[in-house]
């Protein structure tokens, strides 16, 4: 789920999340985007709001998991690190999908 | 070792931050007023008003994901309100010393929020009462690092270097040039600033919770966030090797699969609001 930033917004990109003042909705999540909507968006001061769809990601796939691997071979052996290491290489591989 | 420096030297130049010609005037002004041993939160709220620039990062802080009432609170006297004196004193100190320090130790600012983020909603979901004050922890919970960096540049960067090379982490290679590490060099600061206790335990205990007496819960939170923004890879603390989690304190939160998937999806907006922060 991408943010993505006012300037960038183009017609046809579908909210991920409500967008709302305060207690108001004034845009509920799937929302679909279109010229008006975008041009309100920027007037109301908005920078950035999330959309649908995988986000961009710094590096590939290959290299996020061999970073993952470095940041933990020194405690693999320790209690729980296991267990963490594969939800947090679960989460990884989700962000490319 | 003849280069160490003296633990008492040392201590006595973290507590006088204020006299450093390279602090900032505004962080100056923050810290000569928090050491007054009682302060209100008008005279905060004035402070705070009264910089512009200060005003708007506070409640950027105050309206992002980090402590979750977005888009809500557009002024300083409604925010002092609703978050109460101790949460206002350390996201002031928070904004003010870790934008200066984004420019020397690239990332510092990014794992930080990302623990004000994590501790905030591991809080929440064990029901802790004052979740906010517990992500003030979070944010500050690295302080230390940021003021011997500030004091002792060339020092820390060998202490940076030596923990990359060796492959430990930070908090050990500081032992080498300091004696000490940045969580008691944090915890001198935050007592001398009158913080309350359970932020002083947790920044002096987030590398060993067990040592918690006043607040096991809160340091035990710190420092499993610590230890899971690193796992994420958000930010740079100082090294690149994820700590082994203190079993005791993994255990006490007892986190299921679901909640760290659920911290894990917010990390990711904790990183992209620090890169806008700065």
């Amino acid at each position: 789920m991408p943010k993505v930033s006012v300037e960038d917004l183009k017609p046809g990109m579908k909210l991920a999340k409500p967008l709302s003042r305060g207690n108001m909705v004034l845009l509920g999540e799937g929302t679909v985007l279109n010229e008006t909507w975008i041009a309100r968006i920027g007037d109301m001061g908005i920078e950035a709001i999330f959309v649908e769809g995988p986000s961009e990601q710094p590096v590939p796939k290959e290299e996020a998991i061999r970073q993952l691997d470095e940041r933990f071979r020194n405690v693999l052996s320790q209690p729980y690190m296991n267990r963490i290491k594969k939800m947090v290489k679960e989460h990884i591989e989700g962000l490319y999908v | 070792m003849s280069d160490k420096i003296d633990i008492r030297t040392l201590r006595g130049n973290v507590e006088s931050i204020n006299a450093l010609p390279t602090v900032p005037s505004t962080l100056r002004r923050i810290s000569v007023m928090m050491e007054k041993p009682s302060i209100g939160l008008d005279e905060l709220g004035r402070l705070i008003s009264n910089d512009p620039a200060l005003t708007v990062r506070i409640l950027k802080m105050i309206n992002s994901a980090a402590y979750g009432f977005p888009g809500r609170i557009s002024s300083v006297s409604h925010a002092t309100m609703l978050l109460g004196l101790s949460v206002i004193k350390g996201l002031l100190i928070g904004v003010s010393v870790f934008e200066l320090m984004e420019k020397t130790m690239i990332g510092l600012w990014e794992h930080s929020l990302g623990c004000t983020v994590v501790t905030r909603m591991i809080a929440q979901k064990k029901g802790l009462k004052e979740p906010e004050e517990v992500s003030v922890c979070g944010l500050l919970h690295d302080i230390g690092k940021a003021v011997l960096m500030l004091q002792y540049a060339e020092a820390y960067d060998k202490a940076m270097q030596k923990a990359e090379k060796d492959g430990i982490n930070i908090h050990e290679a500081e032992i080498d040039y300091f004696m000490v590490n940045h969580a008691e060099v944090g915890h001198w600061l935050v007592q001398k600033w009158h913080f309350p206790m359970n932020l002083v335990e947790t920044i002096r205990y987030h590398h060993h919770p067990n040592l918690s007496k006043q607040s096991p819960m809160e340091t035990a939170i710190v420092h499993v966030a610590d230890v899971l923004v690193r796992a994420k890879g958000v930010g740079y603390p100082g090294d690149l090797v994820v700590p082994a989690v203190h079993p005791a304190a993994w255990e006490m939160l007892n986190l299921s699969d679901n909640d760290i998937g659920d911290i894990l999806r917010n990390l990711e907006d904790a990183a992209s609001f620090a890169r806008e922060t700065i």
